[in-house]
């Protein structure tokens, strides 16, 4: 076959816009580039404004994890103004989050990635019935109990935060609703249907017994519930060879509680976690439509180039760490916490680790919420009071559904003099660096077949989806 | 054009029962602000009339309106609507990719032409040509202007569709404009509010799915039913605006007991919505009611008013209802156009008066 060069995208059912470009020799890409074309500009936006509108507006970034942007700021601010937040606001926090990112891997489950099987493409094989039964878009059996029971978990954000998308509960001090005895008992109860509808549509077991599998063959082991169609599906198209990242993973630790992060923070690689270090992030712009000279995001600026100059190809940065590409996400926060089923898949790196990390995690974060809201104590303080900001500079990081996401901000004069926002989709759709580094999903992409006379690759777009990417706020 | 099926098949083709299709029409009827009367009255135009093709788009945007209408509170109503509008076009939800999507895009312009509804959310960018944001290779603002040309009528979901919201923020660096600045010739209903209430979506497209007209709007094009009241007026938190009890600080003593967010900075009184009587999350809450003032997110040019946590300034007085209700003209004259539909859509606001009322009886 000859070479050829493809153009793929636009990418729908990923949020956002996204365009890859795709090299293609002996039906199998040899180079990828992606490219994010939608930018807004809020680092700029921001400069100006009273540090506490960060609040408000960096959540609009993204629909989907705006909860995690908005922890991020309040983070931020919090580090600025040496404020920290009371337990029992840390708590609350963390519930809020937790719901957002677990109803994220719901989603990215069921309306993202695996309505991709129910294609015709995959007639035949002896899986695609049941695809196409369960999760055909929009119409599979599958797909509506799941985003209702999704709907009925953002309740708990609607009780705490008041709105979701958008919501404007987290503060630097800690949460504006102090839920109450009923509050407590409604989001137990709320936890308890969603835990329920996973078991019957998704594990086909406990979730328990799932966040306790040890390996990758007792996950292979696995024979009920979508779980094992997607497994099925996964051994016939060898999804485990498809797709590697860098295997390179990095997290901050998720959900900060007064005890510590719930998951430890750190960069694996090679078998060994190593201390992550912020300091060491650098973000490249040499193949962005950015001006400027790469720097550490608390220096960092956002130019945009107008003139959209080559060699650049994407609005995206290229963050690196230590100069080096990293994979951020459920699987990576899984492998540097240490479970033994994300161990055994951190060196497969593949798609189909990406969605069992997910899925592991899908029944961890629900174990984690039932603990939480089990711990909250409504006579307690959730908000202590944070004196407004006039001068200072912090950090906030969190670990959004999608990976690591960083808010660095500098005030002056009481107004924001610098805002620099890393997001997980940024670190695993950057364009190439100064090196010609790809980024981490040009790079997985590298080897994925494309059939003759395929116009959009069936398996360039399982590898895509597998880093569920959100384009909104990989550019913002 | 014969060859639509009607809404009733459709619904029926999704295995949807008589039986809850008719309490489908019941629900439409009540979420409309329209008497028992319209029951029969939406449940044959939706046996007889062809269904309304609906192509959704995306701008420049974070998607927070499909992400919103996806979770809207009755299933039914979401699932009939989601259904209708995926026979059409949605990047967002559709199962086709890449080519074929854009494909599918121009065969349903191609199939309906002049008799589809365009549903924008987010909005173009102009600057630089517009290459902010590309879709299919080509800047947004093409697609949308070619999407709009044979369309019987947009609608501009959100904030950023209707006035331009987060990404027009000072200096809005891509220069992002709202649609009824770009397409000037079809008729456009603006659905604002970051992203809308989900029961608002559904309820706007359900009533032009249904009724095949745009819903009565006020002065800056909005659906009257549901933008016609301030935050403010149906509080329920008012009793404490009116009687002087605010919260002056986060989590104190008065935010327990649940006072008023004014000082806290609370845009209740000049914004227009219906998040106190529809709220949020299938009626769980709202702003207000998780401790946080309302910051205006429906109102044009909303991110470049000041502080969300600085009180509304213009008030000199607060406490007392006559005071409370001149603050609230005065805004209403800043926002433009708030007065004028109070008389416009008297009508409707009758009958969703009645609805609120028999909602409260239930």
């Amino acid at each position: 076959m000859s070479d050829r060069q493809l153009l793929v995208g636009p990418f729908n059912r990923v949020e956002g816009d996204l365009e890859i470009a795709l090299d293609v020799r002996e039906g199998r890409v040899v180079e990828a580039r992606a490219n994010s074309p939608l930018f807004r500009g809020f680092e700029m936006m921001l400069q100006g404004k009273a540090p506490s509108d960060a609040l408000t507006l960096t959540p609009r970034i993204c629909g989907i994890c705006s909860i995690s942007q908005s922890a991020a700021a309040a983070l931020a601010l919090a580090d600025a103004g040496a404020v920290t937040m009371p337990p029992q606001g840390r708590l609350a926090a963390a519930i809020l989050h937790g719901v957002e990112n677990l109803c994220d891997h719901i989603s990215h489950f069921a309306l993202f990635f695996m309505p991709d099987f129910a294609r015709p493409v995959y007639a035949g094989r002896g899986w695609h019935d049941r695809a196409v039964a369960r999760y055909t878009a929009q119409e599979g059996s599958a797909v509506r109990p799941l985003i209702e029971a999704r709907a009925q978990l953002f309740h708990i954000v609607g009780l705490l935060g008041g709105k979701w998308p958008h919501t404007l509960a987290i503060q630097p001090g800690g949460v504006t609703r102090a839920p109450d005895a009923r509050d407590r008992i409604r989001i137990q109860t709320t936890l308890r249907a969603a835990r329920r509808v996973l078991e019957r549509e998704l594990f086909g077991g406990s979730l328990e017994d799932f966040a306790a599998l040890g390996s990758v063959a007792a996950c292979e082991g696995w024979t009920r519930g979508d779980v094992a169609l997607f497994s099925e599906i996964s051994a016939d198209l060898g999804l485990e060879a498809i797709g590697v990242g860098p295997r390179r993973y990095l997290s901050c630790g998720a959900y900060p509680l007064a005890e510590g992060r719930v998951t430890r923070s750190g960069v694996w690689e090679g078998g060994a976690v190593s201390e992550f270090d912020p300091g060491e992030i650098v973000e490249d712009v040499s193949h962005a439509w950015m001006l400027g000279d790469a720097a550490h995001p608390a220096q960092g600026a956002t130019l945009p180039d107008e003139d959209m100059a080559e060699p650049g190809y994407s609005w995206c940065k290229a963050p690196r760490l230590g100069g080096r590409t990293v994979e951020v996400g459920a699987l990576a926060r899984q492998v540097v916490d240490g479970h033994p089923l994300a161990l055994g898949l951190a060196d497969e790196g593949s798609v189909r680790a990406r969605i069992a990390g997910r899925l592991l995690e899908i029944a961890r974060t629900v174990l984690w919420l039932e603990d939480w809201a089990a711990a909250l104590d409504p006579g307690a303080v959730f908000m202590d009071p944070a004196p407004s900001l006039r001068e200072g500079v912090g950090v906030g990081l969190v670990e959004a559904a999608r990976g690591t996401l960083g808010h660095w901000i500098a005030v002056e004069k009481g107004r924001i003099a610098r805002y620099q926002i890393v997001a997980p989709t940024t670190w695993n759709f950057s364009p190439r660096d100064a090196g010609g580094v790809p980024g981490p999903v040009e790079a997985a992409l590298v080897g994925a077949p494309v059939g003759e006379g395929e116009t959009t690759p069936v398996m360039v777009q399982h590898v895509v989806r597998s880093f569920d990417p959100c384009m909104v706020c990989t550019v913002h | 054009m014969s060859q639509i099926e009607t809404f009733y098949e459709v619904m029926r083709s999704q295995g949807i029962t008589r039986r809850s299709f008719m309490k489908y029409c019941s629900l439409t009827a009540a979420a409309l602000g329209l008497g028992p009367a319209f029951v029969p009255k939406i449940a044959h135009a939706m046996e007889t009339k062809p269904r309304t093709p609906v192509i959704w788009v995306h701008g420049l945007e974070c998607t927070c309106c499909s992400e919103s209408f996806i979770r809207s509170a009755h299933p039914l109503a979401k699932d009939v609507v989601l259904s209708m509008i995926s026979l059409d076009y949605d990047d967002t939800l559709m199962a086709a990719a890449g080519h074929q999507a854009e494909a599918a895009l121009q065969e349903t312009i191609d199939k309906y032409k002049g008799n589809y509804i365009l549903a924008v959310e987010g909005n173009p960018p102009l600057n630089e040509d517009g290459m902010y944001c590309i879709v299919g290779g080509k800047p947004f603002v093409d697609q949308l202007k070619h999407a709009a040309e044979h369309a019987k009528a947009i609608i501009s979901w959100g904030a950023c569709a209707s006035y331009g919201c987060v990404q027009a923020a000072k200096p809005n660096p891509t220069r992002a404009t709202p649609v009824h600045k770009v397409i000037t010739d079809k008729p456009i209903i603006k659905v604002p509010g970051c992203p809308p209430i989900a029961e608002v979506m559904t309820g706007v497209i359900t009533y032009m799915l249904t009724f095949d007209r745009l819903p009565e709007l006020d002065r800056q094009g909005r659906p009257a039913m549901f933008y016609s009241q301030r935050i403010h007026d149906k509080c329920y938190r008012r009793p404490h605006f009116d009687a002087g009890q605010f919260v002056e600080a986060w989590d104190d003593e008065n935010a327990r007991k649940g006072y008023c967010l004014y000082k806290m900075g609370c845009k209740g009184p000049t914004t227009y919505n219906a998040c106190s009587t529809v709220r949020w999350n299938e009626g769980v809450s709202f702003p207000i009611q998780s401790g946080h003032g309302c910051i205006g997110c429906s109102e044009d040019g909303f991110w470049d008013q000041g502080s969300f946590y600085n009180r509304v300034t213009d008030l000199t007085q607060f406490g007392v209802e006559a005071n409370a209700d001149k603050i609230g003209m005065a805004a209403a004259g800043v926002v433009g156009g708030g007065i004028a539909l109070h008389a416009a859509v008297s009508a409707l606001k009758t009958a969703q008066k009645k609805t609120q009322t028999s909602k409260e009886e239930v």
